[in-house]
């Protein structure tokens, strides 16, 4: 492989001057969201729904009952609800500004190999700064726009199905994203549209303080395909930063969606990310979910199987590094007869890094025939390092099948003694066992992604043992 | 007793630190009962358990003044074994009061308020008592007994303890069991309930470098809560803790079990068979936890749970966990949830035996196999000795 592809820093210790035609200062006020409701030039009624949510939000306590530590510290006073260039997202790559250009540079994605990219939705803070849809995609009336565009164009579509799968009261976190979300994606695939090429998106932040609250919605109708990239870096800072998203997924009747996620934050960001989808009959949804980066992450991507015999599945890849805590997972909810499940977790705790797995299965009164798997699997790296898992299943009925395994293990010695005795560093032989790890699992990522993704790892063992 | 005369100056010290540490722990203790909430709906370890319902019932009857209604009977080779608690005994009152729960603070503050019911079972350095000591509590009414267990290192014997209850009566009991260095100590825990009836028992299990074997089944109670808390402190070779669960639950019964394994150092081996037999509109919850502290570096520790459901009705919520903050560690733990196998059931009537039967059959075997893996775990032990 070509050196040049991997030029994503990973520990993301790089910035960039900050320079922003809209900024809405620190806390979340209902001036806040009048601001951003005034920049974005929203109708009456998402600022009376954003507004709402605020109080909703305001009123509901934090989950410390459950949440790793971590979260206490988070103070919502020192974050920057809105950020950003402008409204219009830019059409043309001529268009964008050189600085955001740089960071994609930086990002180790250039233009050429972008514009080849089917349909990228590149995200600069809170606003898109890149939206670029292929023809092809809009000849098969598929679209794919930015959320602010996606309400304002389409909201026929888009507002049926906002908040219904993550509703405003879900959580604390849910009330925030909906009182003060900004960017993301807004996806529909029309019926039996099956989509060859992964839709992407890059997610930068790069304002300190920055809050990101992109909501995303995905539609796939009836019988379509698509699989959705995401991936993340940011630049190192020293005030922590909070990363909010909502991302909802609707599969109709045998659609299938695939999300995957690269999360590669710097360590003082929290990441709090709610992921849910709906899958209806014969429908299936994938979560591939692989996190790398920030402080903290809490993100339990859910599927809420809602038709007989819909699938979901979470594969989910953590590594969690000094100062880290991965508190990832997923939730599988078996709303209807006859659905299946399976989840399979890996995490690698490197240093004084804490993964922990927390998942919930749950195969409600009357569903018969639901069957679920799960898979946990810790390596940890060092004696300081520190992993856990708190899975939750419950099962009502004597018509259905749950299994959860989980294990705790070691790189052995006595192969990294045989691999080093061969000539490789112990660096070497350590990423080799890692990547070995997890390497069933990295072949679920598409190709560029499991590509880096073995470079990151390699980065990191180099950082921890090198 | 005072020694003071005999002591050096440093040896005066390290007592005077000693205390001061107790009193400490004791204060402490206190302020943890004051702080103590009545478990609510924010209290983790009450998931699933209807903490607004259970928790709050039960303590309501525990804050009444309402006697003491309950018997014990103990049967025993060797009596000198067996002392009554007392009231008066401060240093028993200590252990409890310094006993961890899980998540039932405020419940233990409220047993300890009515301490000075139960037995203290002393065995002596290397003593062996070959028939099973056999412990009963009964009740109509409410009753709070404590059993004390320590066997003095080298110690053998086998414990089994019956929890009795009549329709509409409660039964809470507190139990400490230490066990020292190379004492082989295997503890079954029955209950018996009726109508109506609801129990609760926190256990602390102490190994200070021996073997225990715990096995508890519960039948016929309304509501049961266990908390099981089985912690290593020392470690010899053949050091280990086994717990064991048999249980069968119907009508419209909740068996709320919660337990931990916690290895303060390594070197040590903890295994657990939790399984559950759940029909009507029974519901069975499982929530274990293993922790590895930093530092106990080559544990071996693992945990199983299985649950059988036999109807449409019945309830399974299973959260097995794991916290490992040490290195060289082997930890796995394992949760299934199903319906009898039709295959075993298609077997068994095709010879001639009813579904009804078939099934009943199947759920006895299932159940069996937990009590069956506790004796032949003990006998092992027992008849083998530890390793030296």
């Amino acid at each position: 492989m070509d050196e040049s592809t991997f030029q994503i820093d990973t520990r993301g210790e790089f910035s960039f001057p900050e320079n922003h035609k809209f900024d809405a200062g620190f806390g979340l006020t209902e001036a806040t969201i009048d601001y951003i409701c005034d920049a974005k030039g929203e109708p009456d009624w998402l600022r009376e729904f954003r507004k709402d949510a605020l109080r909703k939000f305001n009123a509901m306590p934090m989950p410390t009952h459950w949440a790793p530590e971590g979260i206490k510290d988070l103070d919502f006073e020192k974050i920057r609800y809105y950020l950003a260039h402008g409204t219009a997202p830019y059409k043309d790559w001529e268009e964008v500004p050189d600085d955001v250009k740089r960071t994609f540079e930086r990002l180790g994605v250039p233009e050429q190999e972008r514009a080849f990219l089917a349909g990228v939705d590149a995200q600069y803070d809170s606003e898109t700064a890149y939206n670029n849809m292929q023809e092809e995609l809009r000849k098969k009336g598929v679209i794919f726009v930015n959320s602010t565009e996606g309400l304002k164009e389409y909201e026929h579509i888009f507002r049926p199905w906002f908040g219904k799968v993550i509703p405003v009261t879900d959580n604390k976190f849910s009330a925030l994203n909906h009182a003060a979300f900004s960017g993301g994606s807004f996806i529909y695939v029309p019926k039996g549209v099956k989509l060859e090429q992964p839709l992407q998106a890059y997610f930068r932040i790069n304002s300190e303080s920055m809050g990101q609250f992109e909501r995303t919605l995905i539609i796939a109708d009836e019988g379509a395909e698509l699989m959705y990239m995401e991936g993340c870096t940011a630049p190192k800072y020293d005030s922590a930063t909070l990363h909010s998203g909502v991302v909802e997924l609707v599969a109709l009747k045998g659609a299938k969606i695939q999300y995957v996620t690269v999360q590669n934050w710097a360590t003082n960001v929290y990441n709090l990310v709610i992921q849910r989808g709906l899958a209806m009959e014969d429908a299936e949804i994938r979560w591939i979910d692989c996190n790398i980066g920030s402080g903290l992450t809490m993100k339990y991507p859910a599927v809420v199987l809602k038709g007989r015999r819909a699938r979901g599945e979470v594969v989910s890849i953590s590594l969690a590094h000094d100062g880290q805590l991965q508190d990832t997972g997923a939730r599988m909810i078996h709303a209807a007869p006859e659905t299946s499940s399976n989840i399979v977790a890996k995490s690698i705790s490197i240093g004084k890094g804490r993964a922990s797995y927390r998942g919930e299965v749950n195969v409600l009164k009357g569903m018969n025939g639901c069957r679920n798997n799960t898979e946990c699997d810790a390596l940890l790296i060092s004696a300081e390092s520190r992993t856990d898992t708190y899975p939750a299943i419950s099962v009502n009925g004597n018509a259905s099948a749950v299994q959860h395994e989980a294990s705790v293990s070691q790189v052995d010695e006595e192969m990294l003694f045989y691999l080093q005795q061969r000539g490789l560093t112990r660096a070497q032989a350590m990423s080799l066992a890692v990547n070995g790890f997890i390497n069933d699992l990295v072949k679920e990522f598409p190709m560029e992604y499991s590509v880096e993704l073995r470079r990151l790892i390699d980065l990191e063992m180099e950082d921890s043992i090198g | 007793m005072d020694f003071s005369q005999n002591l050096s100056m440093e040896e005066a010290f390290a007592l005077a630190e000693a205390e001061a540490k107790l009193n400490a722990a004791l204060q402490a203790a206190s302020q943890r009962f004051n702080d103590a909430k009545i478990p609510d709906r924010y209290n983790e370890d009450w998931r699933f358990g209807q903490p607004a319902k259970h928790a709050v019932a039960l303590a309501e009857i525990l804050k009444t003044n309402v006697p003491a209604r309950g018997s014990i009977s103990v049967k025993c080779a060797d009596s000198e074994v067996v002392m009554p608690v007392s009231a008066e005994d401060d240093e028993l009152k200590e252990t409890v009061n310094l006993m961890p729960t899980i998540g039932s603070d405020a419940l233990l503050g409220l047993h300890i308020r009515r301490f000075g019911e139960g037995i203290c079972l002393m065995l002596e350095e290397n003593t062996e008592i070959k028939q099973p000591i056999i412990i009963t509590y009964e009740t109509d009414g409410l009753y709070t007994p404590y059993t004390f267990i320590m066997a003095a290192p080298g110690a053998k014997a086998r414990i089994e303890e019956h929890h009795k209850c009549a329709d509409g009566a409660t039964m809470f009991c507190v139990r400490n069991i230490h066990v020292m260095e190379g004492a082989q100590i295997a503890v079954e825990l029955h209950e018996h309930g009726s109508i109506d009836s609801r129990c609760m028992n926190i256990t602390d299990i102490h190994n200070l470098g021996g073997a225990v074997q715990h096995f508890t089944s519960h039948a016929g109670h309304a509501w049961a809560r266990e908390e099981t808390i089985a912690e290593v402190y020392a470690a010899s070779p053949g050091t280990s803790i086994e717990l064991y669960s048999a249980n069968r639950i119907s009508g419209n019964s909740v068996l709320d079990q919660h337990t931990h394994q916690i290895h303060h150092i390594g070197g040590a081996k903890s295994n657990l068979l939790y399984k559950n037999v759940v029909d009507e509109n029974g519901t069975a919850i499982f929530a274990g936890n293993i922790r590895v502290e930093a530092g106990a570096h080559c544990t071996d520790a693992y945990q199983t749970n299985r649950n059988l459901l036999l109807s449409e009705k019945s309830t399974v919520h299973s959260l097995p966990g794991l916290e490992i903050l040490a290195d060289k560690v082997r930890c796995s733990h394992g949760s299934a949830s199903s319906p009898v196998d039709e295959e075993a059931l298609f077997y068994l009537t095709s010879r001639g035996v009813s579904r009804a039967n078939a099934q009943e059959l199947i759920s006895t075997g299932f159940l069996e196999d937990a009590y069956n893996k506790f004796r032949k775990s003990f006998d092992e032990t027992y008849t083998s000795g530890l390793p030296d």
